[in-house]
């Protein structure tokens, strides 16, 4: 009867172990851009980077991967968007700096693989719109997808 | 008895053993998807029109003629876009005219107060209001404030002036101005 209490407390400790919910807290706004004037948002840009927020276990190893646009678009037309090498940074910390990360220009096209800190863990996207000089007024939109997962390490 | 007990202890921790290798991986490999935004207006586009040449009119053999930027003759360039937008402005003119078979030019220049910019869009060069963007200014290096006015719109009156000599060949003359414009991102 004593294993059987270790191992049901296990089992109830496995069942309740968190799933990893991520919260977008910010969009990436590049706001008002000119024709022909590219406009970079850097990932320290605060109201202006998009942000997310990953929330599970703490500790547990976590993938990290984005589907990244190439183009924002609008009424028919097309703005070229570029995501840098650098352009995504990731604190682990409890009190998150996104002027000062933890963990600094990361690749935002490759697997980021981090473990969650006590309070989870927050990223930030920077990028750069380039308008062409003709570039038609108007509203232009794209979308970002982040995929989350426990590796089980 | 106790045989029977153990054994059914066995079974227990076994199936509760599986139950738990079984719910384990399901929370292990686990995920989750957000979808973001990335959002960006565009301003209206520059655009850079000609409204009227820069005109003399008939000028005699040997006697310079001038034409103010508040002169109904002077140069009108309006430019339309966003409201209130920076410019970068930078005009390109010419040292001299020429006939058009190129057989005789005549030396035309600009002074450092002959260009206004007019950011009341009223494209009168006669009726600009004093304030109302940059009067007197140097064609050849426009101010880093330069900019669209309130309403979308801003004209540049150029004048300037030219040198007939006392033999100049009779005809009509005319030279290149070219104006290049662009926002500069403020």
């Amino acid at each position: 009867m004593k294993y059987l209490v270790v191992i049901s407390a296990f089992l109830l400790l496995a069942a309740s172990c968190p799933a990893q919910t991520i919260t977008l807290n910010n969009d990436l706004i590049f706001g008002n851009v000119f024709p022909g004037i590219p406009m970079t948002i850097t990932k320290y840009s605060v109201g202006s980077a998009a942000e997310f927020h990953v929330a599970g276990t703490s500790g547990a190893e976590i993938s990290i991967q984005f589907a990244l646009p190439t183009y924002m678009h609008g009424s028919g037309f097309n703005i070229e968007m570029i995501f840098f090498e650098t352009d995504c940074s990731i604190d682990t910390l409890a009190s998150p700096s996104q002027t000062s990360p933890l963990f600094d220009n990361l690749n935002p096209w490759t697997t980021l693989v981090y473990r969650l800190g006590s309070a989870g863990l927050t990223l930030w996207l920077g990028g750069t719109a380039i308008p062409k000089v003709v570039q038609p007024p108007g509203s232009y939109t794209a979308t970002i997808v982040l995929t989350v997962a426990y590796t089980g390490a | 008895m106790r045989l029977n007990v153990m054994n059914r202890s066995v079974k227990i921790i076994l199936f509760v053993a599986l139950a738990a290798v079984l719910a384990v991986p399901s929370v292990v490999n686990s995920q989750d998807v957000a979808t973001g935004s990335a959002t960006a207006t565009v301003l209206t586009a520059l655009a850079v029109t000609s409204t009227a040449a820069l005109i003399f009119g008939n000028v005699f053999q040997g006697v310079a003629a001038t034409i103010g930027n508040d002169n109904a003759a002077a140069g009108i360039y309006t430019l339309t876009g966003n409201a209130s937008a920076i410019l970068s402005i930078y005009m390109a003119l010419p040292e001299f005219v020429a006939l058009a078979d190129g057989s005789d030019k005549m030396t035309i220049s600009f002074s450092a107060t002959d260009a206004s910019v007019d950011t009341l869009g009223g494209a009168d060069p006669t009726a600009m209001v004093a304030g109302a963007g940059f009067q007197n200014i140097d064609p050849h290096n426009f101010p880093a404030a330069s900019n669209i006015g309130s309403g979308g719109t801003t004209n540049i009156y150029l004048g300037g002036k030219i040198y007939p000599t006392i033999d100049q060949a009779a005809g009509a003359y005319t030279g290149d101005i070219v104006l290049t414009v662009a926002y500069t991102g403020s």
